[in-house]
């Protein structure tokens, strides 16, 4: 749908969200609280996600949105949509403070058990929302052998040698299955182009 | 490596999964190679798609409020110009050698300050025109369409948004350039009625495009948006191709 009210739905990226970095920019503090309000609550999904843990996420979260604060001038609209630049930065500094976690080995282990969970959720609950919907309905159409590389790449923020170990497989293996599932899984986001902006 | 070897790893790359060596490779690479660089764009939005499959969350409404209190400070840090005293005679210390230096830099300093001054005049405009926008949107009521291109619209896109008294404003970007003579045109559709014209606008070299509008009373019901191109002076009604138009706003 072309229309929307834009505090009831922050998402897709919108060329409103280009304005509001621009205000950002500009060191105008509303437009910090509307991209907040926007996209808060999928960051925090993200981030908890990945960390397993309320207050790291939390504390994370508070990063990620001060660093928009401070670098909103960097973003580049002609390289992507905001909430690329957004969940990119998000991603990034959670893999950081998760990568330095001495209880690292346990967060992972409890995100792996968490990804049947989080996919099957998430296609139970596809009605509530549509591109939620659209992500784990792609998820589901991609091998095992090839997501769970992907998944652990993504939420668990391990290496492709890492991975190789955890699965016990061969890290060329490992290689290319995640690079034959990312193609897959953009051709199948693509389908929904419109939706993703792809 | 040969770059097709260096194409193969930016999938990897976008989900952070790269070994340190061949991250720190693929990061040399790619501040040489823009082919890669754009690749590695797509490849991100690819990644960040996959938040979209998670469960989101509430955060603790304290991190909102720490957010913004550290934002405060950072305003009010900035507001404060510290005063440090001057030296007296610095120059005189470098003797004629010195005075020369003072007088290309000063120079310098003014041409640097004129360049400055018109760069700063476009951005405070483009700042101020944010500002009013993301004042439109966050008011009360506010409504927001966004408009597509049409095959002669060139992959121009639009955004615009009102208010419940009809204050509006179009913000456009990727608008191809006119001849002499034309400008884009606003227009509201209610149903089946004739479509009631507003304001004409011209896009900057850029391609960007801004215009306040007052919308018609009977413009607020559903209306559709769409842009056309029209003598510059504008038309009462469309003659023009159809550049960018919405769907209804409900």
């Amino acid at each position: 749908m072309a229309t929307y009210i834009l505090r009831l739905q922050p998402e897709p990226a919108q060329e409103s969200d280009v304005l509001l970095l621009k205000a950002i920019a500009a060191r105008d503090e509303a437009a910090l609280a509307l991209l907040y309000d926007h996209y808060g609550r999928i960051l925090f999904g993200l981030l908890m996600r990945i960390l397993n843990n309320r207050e790291e996420a939390e504390d994370v979260l508070q990063e990620v949105f001060l660093q928009v604060w401070r670098k909103a001038g960097d973003f580049d609209e002609s390289r992507g949509r905001p909430f690329t630049w957004l969940v990119t930065l998000a991603r990034s500094r959670a893999i950081d403070r998760l990568r330095t976690l001495a209880s690292r080995e346990r967060v992972a282990e409890a995100g792996a058990r968490e990804v049947s969970e989080v996919i099957s959720d998430a296609a139970t609950d596809a009605l509530k929302s549509e591109q939620r919907g659209l992500v784990s309905d792609a998820l589901a159409k991609l091998p095992d052998e090839q997501k769970r590389p992907i998944m652990l790449a993504y939420f668990d923020g391990l290496t492709q040698s890492e991975i190789a170990t955890r699965l016990g497989a061969p890290l060329g293996t490992v290689k290319t299955r995640m690079r034959t599932g990312m193609i897959r899984l953009r051709e199948l986001l693509a389908g929904q182009g419109e939706s993703f902006g792809f | 490596m040969v770059h097709d070897d260096y194409k193969e790893m930016i999938p990897a790359r976008a989900l952070s999964a790269l070994d340190a060596a061949e991250a720190h490779a693929l990061n040399e690479h790619l501040e040489n190679c823009a082919e890669c660089r754009k690749e590695l764009d797509e490849w991100q939005a690819t990644a960040a798609a996959l938040a979209l499959g998670t469960n989101r969350s509430d955060p603790s409404p304290k991190v909102r409020e720490r957010i913004l209190d550290e934002v405060r400070k950072d305003l009010s840090e900035s507001n404060v110009v510290p005063f440090r005293s001057t030296p007296r005679n610095l120059w005189s210390s470098f003797g004629s050698l010195g005075a020369m230096a003072a007088a290309v830099l000063f120079t310098a300093l003014i041409v640097g300050i004129v360049v400055l001054w018109r760069q700063n005049n476009a951005m405070r405009t483009q700042m101020e025109q944010s500002r009013e926008f993301v004042q439109l949107v966050t008011s009360p009521g506010a409504r927001v369409a966004e408009l597509k291109s049409s095959a002669v619209g060139a992959g121009a896109i639009a955004t615009v948004a009102y208010d419940s008294s009809g204050h509006a404003m179009l913000v456009a970007s990727k608008l191809p350039s006119l001849p002499q003579g034309k400008a884009y045109q606003l227009w509201f559709i209610v149903g089946n009625k004739p479509p009631m014209p507003g304001k004409t606008f011209a896009p900057d070299n850029n391609g960007q495009g801004v215009l306040k509008e007052e919308m018609p009373r009977e413009a607020l019901n559903s209306p559709v948006f769409a842009v056309t191109v029209e003598p510059s002076a504008g038309v009462p009604a469309p003659t023009g191709p159809i550049y960018l138009s919405s769907s209804a706003v409900n």
